[in-house]
């Protein structure tokens, strides 16, 4: 252990909750205080060769984002399999943690950088392939012919064995009750699902989640939710997931929360969901009128939905769901990757009444309302990205970009090829979005720590970079913080990260934030961070307002909080390439609201945008040597949308 | 998701009518016929029950058996008739899905528990997928490039011979630009550094010898100046340590080579004959 400085000295008497840490701390920072030189021998002491055995003694708070994906299909979901999809949830998992693997489509598919967590979430209806497959009597029955294919198995001939017990099958002549052999009792794709977590789950170096997607669908509506266990394997296989198909399961939230209630309640587990993709529910993802009943949503609904939802998937492959350029005019961002021609099949078309309802800006400003109205706020969540891929893949880097199905993996056509068409519209293979990633602040790479992050909402979007976002708010928060050595720990020192709350105004003192960022490594700079502020006005209606509060290469910040000025662009389509000659490696500030007012509910979000780099179609162009059409971007600004932080009078 | 194929007009008429076809055809013929039974076995309204407890962790109430049994008769009599019709021919996911419990097949058959010995010779013959990593402890000082744009490279010198005389006074607090991260990083992987700095850093990480400032290294952020009080050298750990692992790759490896197998002596059963594609139709490769 390092000897502590006077500031990790305060610091450690902070965050020490074990008093007997504390006189030790104390006595050693004596020692170095008293020495006001370094020779070699004190150097050495300063420096010894052991850290002490926890990695995270002395800072109990999260020290670097853990990247993600929260969504993700194998060949287990009926739709992947039916595209193509030929990797399961075990080569999902060996991909996320950067092996190399063959995909689908038989290319060689390897991350530029391993992910720190997965979530494989097949859909749950159509699941299952052995319960209908074996039936009923799942009692294990030991009978010669079982016998003879264990022993053959266990003497390396599976194949010989998989041949008879396949024969024996067609044929009807299985042992009554006979179980897939290998295995206790017959098995299900759930099973399976959980089994490859299990696997690969690795504490402290790789997360790997139980979970699926309760895909609700009615009407081609988009209502899709993932659910996420905390736990393991043994309270997970307690039970089946819940499917949207009467009679045995629902297509309404409300429906879902009463499973996720039982779930908790009879296995003991934790669980949460995250929904997605509002842009294709039309209008129904966000509600105020409920579209099952028709009413207008009450208390219970608001109380189960921030319960049970704490996170929202705010962009993936199908679109990215920050807001809309009809309900944000003046956002310069706002018309980014938009998917806005109708619902999930398109087989309805969108209205614009629809958007308000789809979009996380407007969803989080209509929170604030029906908090005033109901006593509880029903969408208060945070914010992650995740991919939705459909490849078991999770490559969503704008140059390696493995598509959203097995079909859309790399090719010449893939761009030009339809994605869905009907008679009313049709959305083209190159509309599909290269994006995203979760980034979670959590204080460890484990399933406890990671889900325990994601419920307190201290979490981030990202498009697919994995830059660093820091977003703290609080009340004292001053200029001179931003060159504070330790942002962390002022941070948490003085005020609240993303995703939390902040409420009793000090008379006279606007809320100010701490908001930091720091590029990928390997990726672009960055062009600008904002804090995207909405608040309820006294008439009852709700506001939004765009600050920039960092923005490179010396630009003016105007009066208004705006700066006009694109950063520029260095992007070479041709050669999709691009160079980081324009933009900033990092930013760091200190940002007060400058027009608060205590009376009004207030949230704030950052969002931070990377300086214009080659999209996925440009690099499309140049490696298959093709032209794209005209309509195709072939650039992009990717970027960052934190949680919010809430202000409550 | 949805399948664009199926919102082609066409080939919606299409479907239809060969159903529609099939249907009259299969209806036409059985007529004369006493009724097909459908039987709703004791069985079955257990595995429905067993169905319903699995997903409410409670048996299903009489309404609620009711709606399952309806359920499955419904099933029941779409599917036969949509057999019958020979909906199920050539139906790309009904193909695939087949195709995916047989392959379950060949990995359930595939994976016996594996014994300590052959554990052990796995673990022998692949010692490389098993490397743990080196970690490293250190602090750095940093120097933004965005923060000192140009005059990076002076800075870069003062800090140099600076820190060049650590031996004597090292307050590093004096001197480098505050980064995101920290100052000190503790344990810390090659993959992770890489993850956070870039692989040029973690590169240039791993070769740094021990107690010394040592700088500047470049990354995208700016140049760092490093002292590593700690590394921690990867290896071969023993099987007891990570039996768990060996475990899942000794079972991945003998899944894919069981399917492999499977397929291999399947497919000896049929004589394949490929025609000849006219030469029209195979486009020029590209690349």
């Amino acid at each position: 252990m390092r000897v502590p400085s006077l500031q990790q000295t305060t610091f450690a008497v902070l965050f020490f909750s074990i008093s007997v840490a504390v006189p030790a701390f104390a006595a050693e920072q004596a020692v170095t205080t008293d020495i006001g030189t370094l020779d070699q021998g004190t150097a050495e002491k300063a420096f010894p060769a052991k850290p002490p055995y926890s990695p995270y003694a002395g800072r109990n708070f999260p020290t670097r984002p853990f990247f993600g994906d929260t969504h993700l299909h194998t060949s287990f979901s009926m739709d992947a399999g039916a595209f193509g999809a030929r990797l399961g949830p075990k080569d999902a998992y060996r991909f996320a943690k950067g092996e190399e693997v063959i995909a689908s489509s038989g290319q060689h598919a390897k991350l530029s950088r391993p992910l720190d967590f997965l979530v494989v979430t097949d859909h749950s209806d159509g699941m299952g392939f052995f319960p209908q497959l074996m039936a009923a009597d799942p009692v294990l029955m030991a009978t010669p012919q079982g016998r003879k294919w264990y022993d053959q198995i266990n003497s390396g001939q599976g194949a010989t064995a998989a041949i008879d017990i396949i024969t024996s099958f067609g044929k009807g002549q299985l042992p009554k009750g006979f179980p897939t052999p290998g295995t206790a009792a017959y098995r299900s794709a759930w099973r399976e699902t959980i089994k490859a977590a299990e696997e690969a789950n690795e504490p402290g170096h790789f997360t790997a989640f139980i979970g699926y997607e309760w895909t609700s669908n009615a009407g081609g509506n988009n209502l899709h939710r993932n659910v996420i266990w905390r736990d393991n394997g043994a309270k997970a296989s307690l039970i089946e997931p819940f499917t949207t198909q009467p009679p045995l399961g629902s297509p309404n939230p409300r429906d879902l929360w009463k499973w996720m209630a039982m779930c908790e309640e009879k296995t003991g587990a934790e669980i949460l969901a995250l929904a997605h993709n509002g842009n294709l529910s039309n209008g129904r993802m966000f509600p105020i009128i409920e579209s099952f009943n028709g009413k207008r949503i009450d208390r219970e609904y608001a109380e189960n939905r921030v319960r049970w939802e704490p996170l929202y998937e705010a962009t993936q492959i199908k679109g990215d769901g920050e807001t809309h350029p009809f309900l944000s005019p003046n956002d310069e961002f706002a018309n980014f990757e938009r998917w806005d021609k109708g619902n999930l099949d398109l087989t309805e078309l969108k209205k614009p009444e629809m958007l308000e309802f789809e979009y996380v800006r407007s969803g989080l400003r209509n929170g604030l309302k029906m908090e005033a109205e109901l006593g509880v706020n029903p969408y208060k969540f945070g914010l992650v990205g995740s991919t939705d891929a459909h490849t078991g893949l999770a490559a969503v880097e704008e140059d390696n970009f493995f598509g959203k199905t097995s079909s859309s993996e790399p090719s010449a056509e893939r761009a030009t090829h339809p994605f869905v068409k009907t008679d009313k519209a049709v959305i083209m293979g190159w509309e599909q979005t290269a994006s995203g990633y979760a980034a979670v602040w959590a204080t460890e790479n484990t399933r406890e720590a990671i889900f325990d992050a994601m419920k307190r909402r201290e979490t981030y979007a990202t498009t697919g970079p994995r830059m660093v976002v820091r977003f703290f708010g609080g009340w004292d928060f001053e200029a001179g913080d931003a060159n504070n050595r330790m942002p962390a720990r002022i941070g948490y020192t003085k005020g609240v990260p993303m995703g939390g709350d902040l409420s009793n105004a000090p008379q006279g003192k606007s809320p100010s934030f701490l908001v930091a960022a720091l590029k990928d490594p390997i990726g672009a700079n960055l062009d600008r961070i904002q804090v995207i502020k909405g608040w309820l006005g006294k008439d009852g209606q709700t506001q939004e307002r765009i600050y920039d509060v960092a923005v490179s290469g010396g630009r003016k910040i105007e009066a208004d909080g705006r700066s006009r000025v694109p950063v520029g662009n260095t992007v070479d389509i041709a050669n999709a390439t691009w160079t980081n000659t324009i933009g900033a490696g990092e930013m760091i500030t200190v940002w007060k609201d400058p027009d608060f007012d205590p009376a009004l509910r207030a949230f704030y979000y950052l969002r931070v945008i990377e300086i214009p780099t080659p999209r996925w179609t440009a690099y499309d162009a140049k490696y298959f040597g093709v032209t794209m059409p005209k309509e195709a971007p072939m650039t992009t600004t990717e970027r960052a949308y934190t949680s919010p932080i809430w202000y409550t009078p | 998701m949805k399948f664009p194929l199926l919102r082609e007009p066409l080939f919606q008429f299409l479907v239809l009518g060969a159903a529609l076809f099939g249907l009259f055809h299969v209806v036409g013929n059985k007529k004369a016929d006493a009724p097909e039974k459908i039987v709703v076995s004791s069985a079955r309204i257990e595995n429905l029950a067993d169905g319903f407890a699995r997903t409410w962790r409670r048996p299903p109430g009489k309404e609620e058996l009711q709606g399952l049994v309806d359920d499955y008769i419904r099933d029941e009599v779409f599917y036969r008739e949509g057999r019958a019709a020979g909906l199920d021919r050539d139906d790309v996911i009904i193909r695939r899905r087949v195709r995916q419990k047989m392959e379950f097949f060949a990995e359930d058959a595939s994976v016996p528990e594996p014994s300590e010995a052959q554990l052990a010779a796995y673990l022998e013959a692949n010692p490389e997928r098993f490397k743990t990593e080196e970690r490293l402890t250190f602090r750095q000082v940093f120097l933004s490039a965005t923060r000192r744009g140009a005059a990076i490279d002076r800075d870069g010198e003062q800090v140099s011979n600076t820190l060049a005389l650590a031996d004597k006074a090292v307050d590093t607090a004096a001197f480098g630009d505050p980064f995101l991260l920290g100052e000190e990083f503790r344990s810390v992987s090659l993959t992770e550094l890489a993850g956070i700095f870039g692989d040029v850093f973690a590169k240039r990480m791993a070769a740094l010898e021990l107690n010394r400032w040592r700088g500047p290294i470049p990354s995208s952020f700016g140049h760092h100046f490093v002292y590593i009080s700690e590394r921690i050298q990867g290896g071969t750990p023993p099987l007891d340590a990570i039996r768990d692992t060996v475990r899942s790759e000794w079972s991945n490896a003998r899944r894919l080579e069981a399917e492999h197998k499977l397929y291999g002596s399947l497919r000896e059963r049929y004589e394949i004959v490929v025609e000849q594609l006219p030469a029209t139709s195979v486009q020029a490769e590209a690349r």
